[in-house]
């Protein structure tokens, strides 16, 4: 079995994701832009983790202090609807 | 000094004149316990993420401004005094700030401003100008393709929008 595994490459590349931050550095995050913070809260209005956007930790931290400043303004959902 | 951001959500369906009053009496009240406003935006109804309060539009409301905690503690009294705000939060954004040198920011923006504003009408006039000679363009070119008046008429529609917002801050 193990012989097997060795010779069948199936391992499958995947790209290594930048942070967006990092990469451009004019881009900044501001609760007060609702709109800049969509892509990285899911339709039910959760945190998106990094490991699935690839933001660095630096960043992530201030994205995430951002949507909580945003959802106590109401600029976003707590608990979004399922659309 | 500290350098603070309060936004907070008006009521959408006030009187002009009532939340002219309302806006009035924070700004009052700023003033009154020794802050420096350097910055009042309105954001004007937008539609919340949430329903608050039965409501689910909201008369947003941005302003910046150097003070101390009691400023923040008196004003934030008065938010929940008052039934016309919704809701409010107020954001630290520097813990030391030289009242002097604030003072002298503000006077300069104002200053940028003001010469920003002669600018835009200045390229307004020159905007009008390039306007009527691609309207005059697009006309004699019609005949022969379609697509130069539609791409004109598209420009004609975006300085119209721009000449507009220009006419609201005044």
């Amino acid at each position: 079995m193990a012989f097997q595994r060795k010779n069948t490459k199936k391992r499958f590349y995947q790209r290594r994701k930048v942070c967006r931050f990092c990469a451009d550095s004019t881009l900044e995050i501001n609760y007060k832009d609702g709109k800049a913070l969509r892509p990285f809260i899911t339709e039910r209005g959760k945190i998106i983790p990094r490991r699935i956007t690839g933001t660095c930790a630096k960043h992530q931290r201030t994205l995430s202090t951002a949507i909580k400043q945003a959802r106590t303004i109401a600029l976003l959902p707590y608990v979004g609807k399922l659309s | 000094m500290r350098m603070y951001e309060t936004i907070f959500i008006a009521d959408p369906d006030l009187q002009d004149e009532v939340r002219k009053d309302l806006f009035e009496k924070f700004k009052n009240i700023l003033v009154q316990e020794g802050g420096i406003l350097a910055n009042f935006d309105d954001w004007g109804n937008k539609k919340l993420a949430y329903e608050i309060a039965k409501k689910s539009r909201g008369h947003y409301v941005c302003m910046t401004y150097g003070g101390t905690g009691a400023l923040i503690t008196e004003l934030e009294r008065n938010f929940r005094l008052d039934d016309k705000v919704l809701k409010y939060m107020t954001i630290l954004l520097e813990k030391d700030i030289d009242p002097e040198a604030l003072k002298q920011q503000i006077e300069a923006e104002a200053q940028a401003e003001a010469e920003a504003k002669a600018e835009t009408e200045a390229a307004k006039t020159e905007a009008a100008k390039t306007e009527a000679a691609k309207t005059e363009a697009a006309k004699t070119e019609e005949p022969k393709a379609e697509e130069a008046v539609e791409t004109a008429a598209d420009e004609t529609g975006e300085v119209e929008a721009g000449t507009e917002e220009i006419e609201e801050d005044k």
